[in-house]
């Protein structure tokens, strides 16, 4: 009975691959694996995905597959993948290492995969595109340094340890730490980019080093935005605190408008659908055009190429007064 | 029900002298109700979507299965004493990361190593659980769910919170490898399956086992070393994760401190769905494996037919209760 099945089944599947290669009318069919979608973050770039113009207009087919953060249920996405011989693959993996086996797996079968967002530790990559992280740490580091005229007590808001964002991030703040002597590091500890826990850690550090810090950098915008929740129920004013994140999410648009932090915005909809236009010329060869309006938008920082360059890097943009309204705007 | 058949005639012909294809009915669907749903379950899917039956969609079901399945296999034995291993996500995660700082990099020990050290952690930490349960009799719920803590903790300080990758090729395999065709994950899943069934089903050993879960008292005093008992099964247990974490980190070739949060759920489900009352001495490994595949196939199907990981976590729930409500009202008709 089972060998029935199987049999049928590969019959089937048999027959099945036929006919897609007879209909060449039929949709790209592109999954994309993402992290996880509890976060804003990866919402907005799913969001922005769909958004697409070759979504829309039906000539991509967009499976979005939730890794729930953990690498084994990612990694099982790239066998559902290759058995639905879908055309190619999006990639935002959970751990810059343990994606390189579904990597391989994949283009062996002969998907290409275009990584987006976070690293994965494998040459196998059609391309990347993301924002330099490194670069991001710098930015925000920065943006605090330069706010408490670098000099002071700062404290530091990692995200989960060993994750490729928090280690470069981490990277680009020590950077502009090296250059600033008269700047001290009072605390740097892991809130795993969770806003309630940095609301606990930093009401812990709000009693420990009690008028003493100056400046509060956030890995990512939800842990500045629960160290600014802190700083409110200890009864100080934030004003009195220089505070940044990264990302730009919702919440820390509305702070930025609010005057309460600072924050880089890393641009969802430019790596989400960047990295689809690069899968679909993967796919169509040299004839295809990307249909982004974020490649005019970029024009000048992020080159199309043909679309075959093994990196692209998008350009992260400091949130401020002047384009945080609009900013806003795009988010409804 | 007993005095009804202590002399009184019935007033319910049916229940007193019940037909013998009623009681046929009622039989098999008492014993083989778990594998009807599972068929009916690929059933359904097979005709919803193209992919289900493909030979290497069904390998994968299995490969992807086989970690749940063989926590939710010593998680049975512990069961059906009554308690429950909240901590076997933790210690995976812990014997992952022991193992792979023997398998990793350059100066790699030779293959039986990381095994042998990711096997010792999960045995060693489960035998914990096993001690204080056993002989100081602390709450399996609390016992382990501090297990569950420290196990995280000790991953966690092993490295320093950072994960360990490039693992050997040689270890990869318990992950990655082929066997005559079949995944190696597989093969180890129908191993642990056959060996642990036997136990269970075959030797006096697995009769002790249902006998200090479904009776206690009655165990102690015909005899059996109930504490050797419970203290066994948390070992069990902790063996099996230990397992587990070798296979999850050959497979991705990486370990890290935060993987198998929150398996042990799906573990408890696996056995829940399959049949094993959480009053203890009710199950068997057989409804596990298939509890086990019914969520394995649901989640691939469900990722198949691109239904939203929202509702997929929706309809798991849904599948647990009514899965209970059936085996209550089985039981309820005994």
């Amino acid at each position: 009975m089972k060998t029935a099945n199987v049999l049928g089944g590969a019959l089937l599947a048999a027959s099945l691959t036929m006919t897609s290669v007879a209909a060449l009318a039929e949709p790209i069919k592109v999954s994309a694996a993402v992290y996880g979608l509890r976060a804003e973050f990866m919402q907005l770039w799913s969001n922005a995905l769909k958004d697409h113009p070759a979504v829309k207009n039906g000539t991509v087919n967009i499976t979005i597959f939730d890794g729930r953060y953990d690498a084994m249920v990612q990694d099982s996405q790239f066998d559902t993948t290759i058995t639905q011989q879908f055309d190619a693959m999006l990639l935002v993996p959970i751990d810059s290492n343990a994606c390189a086996a579904g990597v391989a797996r994949a283009v062996a079968a002969g998907i290409p995969v275009v990584g987006s967002n976070a690293r994965c530790n494998t040459d196998q990559l059609a391309a990347f595109v993301g924002s330099d992280d490194v670069k991001g740490g710098e930015m925000v580091a920065n943006a605090v340094l330069s706010k408490i005229g670098y000099k002071g007590n700062v404290v530091i808001l990692e995200g989960p340890i060993g994750q490729s964002g928090q280690i470069d991030r981490a990277q680009g703040i020590t950077n502009v730490l090296a250059k600033h002597p008269d700047v001290k590091v009072l605390e740097m500890r892991t809130a795993n980019w969770s806003r309630s826990e940095a609301l606990s850690l930093m009401e812990n550090w709000l009693a420990a080093h009690r008028g003493k810090i100056d400046g509060i950098i956030g890995q990512n915008d939800e842990m500045a935005l629960g160290a600014i929740e802190a700083v409110k129920q200890a009864g100080l004013d934030v004003n009195d605190f220089a505070i940044a994140g990264i990302d730009g999410v919702t919440d820390a648009l509305q702070a930025v408008k609010a005057n309460e932090m600072e924050s880089v915005l890393q641009d969802a909809r430019a790596q989400a659908q960047g990295a689809l236009d690069v899968a679909i010329r993967q796919v169509k060869g040299e004839s295809y055009r990307p249909q982004s309006t974020i490649w005019k938008q970029y024009a000048d920082k992020m080159a199309w190429d043909d679309g075959m360059k093994k990196e692209y890097n998008v350009p992260w943009t400091p949130v401020t007064q002047s384009n945080v309204d609009e900013l806003l705007s795009g988010r409804k | 029900m007993t005095q009804e058949s202590a002399g009184v005639p019935s007033t319910n012909p049916a229940a007193a002298t019940p037909s013998p294809r009623g009681v046929k009915v009622a039989e098999f669907a008492k014993r083989y109700g778990i594998i009807l749903a599972f068929l009916l379950l690929c059933i359904a899917l097979s005709l919803a979507s193209p992919y289900f039956l493909s030979v290497n969609n069904l390998l994968n079901v299995l490969r992807q299965t086989s970690i749940n399945g063989i926590l939710a296999i010593g998680m049975t034995f512990v069961i059906l004493t009554r308690g429950i291993d909240l901590s076997v996500g933790a210690v995976m995660a812990c014997a992952a990361m022991v193992a792979a700082s023997f398998a990793a990099g350059s100066e790699a020990s030779p293959v039986y190593v990381p095994i042998m050290m990711g096997l010792l952690v999960g045995l060693g930490l489960g035998m914990v659980n096993g001690l204080f349960v056993a002989r100081f009799a602390i709450p399996p719920f609390v016992m382990t769910l501090g297990m569950l803590s420290m196990a995280r903790g000790l991953t966690y300080i092993y490295n320093d919170g950072m994960p360990i990758s490039n693992l050997s090729p040689a270890f990869s395999f318990i992950g990655q490898g082929v066997l005559f065709g079949i995944p190696m994950p597989v093969i180890l899943f129908l191993s642990i399956f056959l060996v642990c069934w036997g136990v269970l089903k075959l030797t006096t050993y697995g009769r002790y086992v249902y006998a200090v879960g479904g009776n206690p008292k009655a165990a102690k005093t015909s005899g059996i070393r109930t504490r050797l008992v419970l203290f066994s099964v948390y070992a069990i247990s902790g063996l099996m994760a230990g397992l587990v974490g070798l296979m999850v980190a050959a497979r991705t070739s990486a370990a890290l401190p935060q993987a198998g949060v929150a398996y042990e759920l799906d573990a408890i489900a696996a056995v829940v769905i399959g049949g094993t009352s959480l009053a203890g001495g009710v199950g068997t490994i057989v409804g596990t494996v298939f509890g086990a595949l019914i969520i394995g196939v649901m989640n691939n199907g469900l990722d198949l037919l691109g239904v939203s990981s929202f509702y997929q976590q929706l309809i798991k729930g849904a599948i647990i209760v009514l899965a209970v409500m059936l085996d209550r009202s089985r039981l309820g008709r005994d």
